[in-house]
């Protein structure tokens, strides 16, 4: 008795708080795709700033090209006065460096967001943009029509076989927070999309958490919504948690280097809280493969190498 | 004697299974294809919003169009003259304008259908799950409030929903069914208590 309280103790913990071990490293490959991942930002309020100079500061070291947003980009008002306060403030570093932003919306954005020039979205809900050997598609989880669908079946189809695939939107598919949990009826119909045409990797917000979850159908799914909003101790233990960190707010740092991704989380301390790399293998698409199949296709190699300290902390903040 | 009860039980059961199972069936196909009253009452929605879709253009042509660069200030107030200019084309629109009630009875039923069928748990969760909105009493031709959160639209639904102009788009607010204009922000028609 004594022993299962220890182990659920030590589960918990695991749960709630960074682990520290050496540093990680990312191979900063030459030509490797980078990027940050961040979602539910948009509050205007100190710990997206922090999260935000915490960005700018990891660049120094890990110098990413781009953002990838996961929706709640804007909260509250979408004035002119909302768009500066939530967004072009906090990422005025990165933006004046010349980091570009891929937005998706979420459940708390408008419409009008799709022309803001600094979201790239060109008036879209849904796009699709190719960086090096990776091809990102940023999908409208709010309104998952059957136009939607089409749109994603054929640009899967036609995509490179040799390309990462990547998903982004708002909603997880997969879920162990407590506050909304997973976005089952969109699952029902955007699962069975993923799985056919070889999506490799799906990042998602709306629980303000950081959670990895084990793969599902062969698919890596990362939720990271709390990069302005945090719901804290919110994340209940489950058993397809493979990390989670409730804590605090967090960004993610991701470098592609061919079949290798490697993927960094820091959190608003800039403590490292989970890192790890996801080996690809190209998959040849058969609709008929059973589930097991698809997961022996894919192996993940996960470095838990948390520092206290990351190795790009600048020395005025040490 | 209960080797005789099973004997007569038997091709009874099987019966049921039967039954039940073709019972089954032809809910999943009802789902599937609506029957002709709906498919009606779809149709003179899918008229009503070209109908507005073909007002909303009209209108939007006639407004200077929008650069790639343009500031926030510049969207808001392009989107601010569109639903200005919509407004006062439909002075006097009220619900039931695009929802019908031949239309709305189409949308009821489906609805209802969805909810009771093998999805409707999922189509719940997904709404629950989606940070539904309560308390909120949106009013036709006025403009959606841009702090109000979207309700994620189950997809189920949107399967089974006619499609819309590009210019609309379905939204749930509490129990409403809504059809927003996504370029103006305004309420184009709103459908009370669609919901179960």
């Amino acid at each position: 008795m004594t022993f299962r309280f220890a182990a659920l103790l030590l589960s918990l913990l695991s749960l709630a708080a960074p682990r520290q071990a050496e540093t990680f490293k990312f191979p900063l490959k030459s030509g490797s795709v980078r990027f940050a991942v961040i979602g539910d930002m948009g509050t205007g309020k100190a710990a997206q700033y922090e999260i935000s100079r915490r960005m700018a500061e990891a660049r120094q070291s890990f110098p990413f090209d781009f953002v990838i947003t996961l929706g709640d980009n804007i909260y509250g008002g979408h004035k002119a006065e909302d768009f500066e306060k939530k967004f072009a403030l906090p990422y005025k570093a990165l933006l004046d460096a010349g980091v570009k932003f891929h937005a998706s919306l979420g459940n708390h954005d408008v419409p009008a967001e799709r022309s803001y020039k600094p979201f790239n979205m060109n008036g879209a809900n849904y796009y699709v943009f190719v960086k090096g050997n990776a091809r990102f598609f940023a999908l409208d989880s709010n309104y998952m029509d059957p136009k939607q669908l089409d749109w994603l079946r054929s640009q899967l189809q036609t995509a490179d076989k040799s390309d990462w695939k990547i998903c982004f939107f708002h909603h997880p598919l997969y879920s162990s927070a407590r506050a909304h949990g997973p976005a089952t009826d969109l699952r029902l119909q955007l699962e069975p999309v993923l799985v056919q045409y070889g999506v490799n990797v799906v990042f998602a917000g709306h629980e303000h958490v950081y959670e990895r979850i084990k793969p599902q159908q062969g698919i890596y799914y990362f939720i990271e919504g709390a990069s302005g909003q945090l719901r804290r101790g919110n994340l209940r233990s489950s058993p397809i948690t493979a990390r989670g960190f409730d804590s605090d707010n967090s960004f993610m740092l991701v470098e592609i280097a061919g079949n290798q991704m490697y993927f960094e989380t820091v959190s608003r301390t800039g403590q490292i809280v989970d890192t790890g790399s996801i080996q690809r293998d190209v998959r040849i698409i058969n609709p008929s493969q059973s589930d097991f199949e698809r997961q022996q296709e894919h192996t993940v190699r996960y470095d838990h190498s948390l520092s206290r300290r990351p190795r790009w902390k600048s020395a005025a903040s040490r | 004697m209960s080797t005789l009860l099973k004997l007569r039980c038997g091709p009874l059961f099987l019966a049921l299974v039967i039954i039940a199972s073709s019972c089954g069936f032809a809910q999943e196909k009802a789902d599937s294809t609506p029957p002709g009253e709906e498919q009606a009452g779809f149709k003179e929605f899918a008229s009503l919003a070209q109908k507005y879709a073909g007002l909303h253009r009209k209108i939007e042509g006639s407004l200077p169009k929008l650069k790639t660069n343009s500031s926030p200030a510049l969207i808001d107030a392009r989107q601010q003259t569109l639903a200005e200019h919509i407004q006062q084309a439909r002075e006097n629109a009220h619900p039931g304008d695009i929802f019908s009630p031949a239309a709305s009875e189409a949308f009821h039923r489906v609805i209802a259908r969805t909810f009771r069928g093998s999805q409707g748990d999922n189509a719940r969760a997904t709404i629950r799950q989606g940070a539904p909105v309560a308390n909120a009493h949106l009013q036709v031709n006025h403009a959606y409030p841009s702090k109000l959160p979207h309700t994620t639209v189950p997809p189920t639904l949107l399967q089974k929903f006619p499609k819309l102009p590009p210019e609309l788009a379905y939204r749930i607010v509490g129990k409403d069914l809504v059809l927003l204009d996504v370029k103006a922000n305004l309420i184009a028609d709103v459908m009370r208590q669609a919901l179960p």
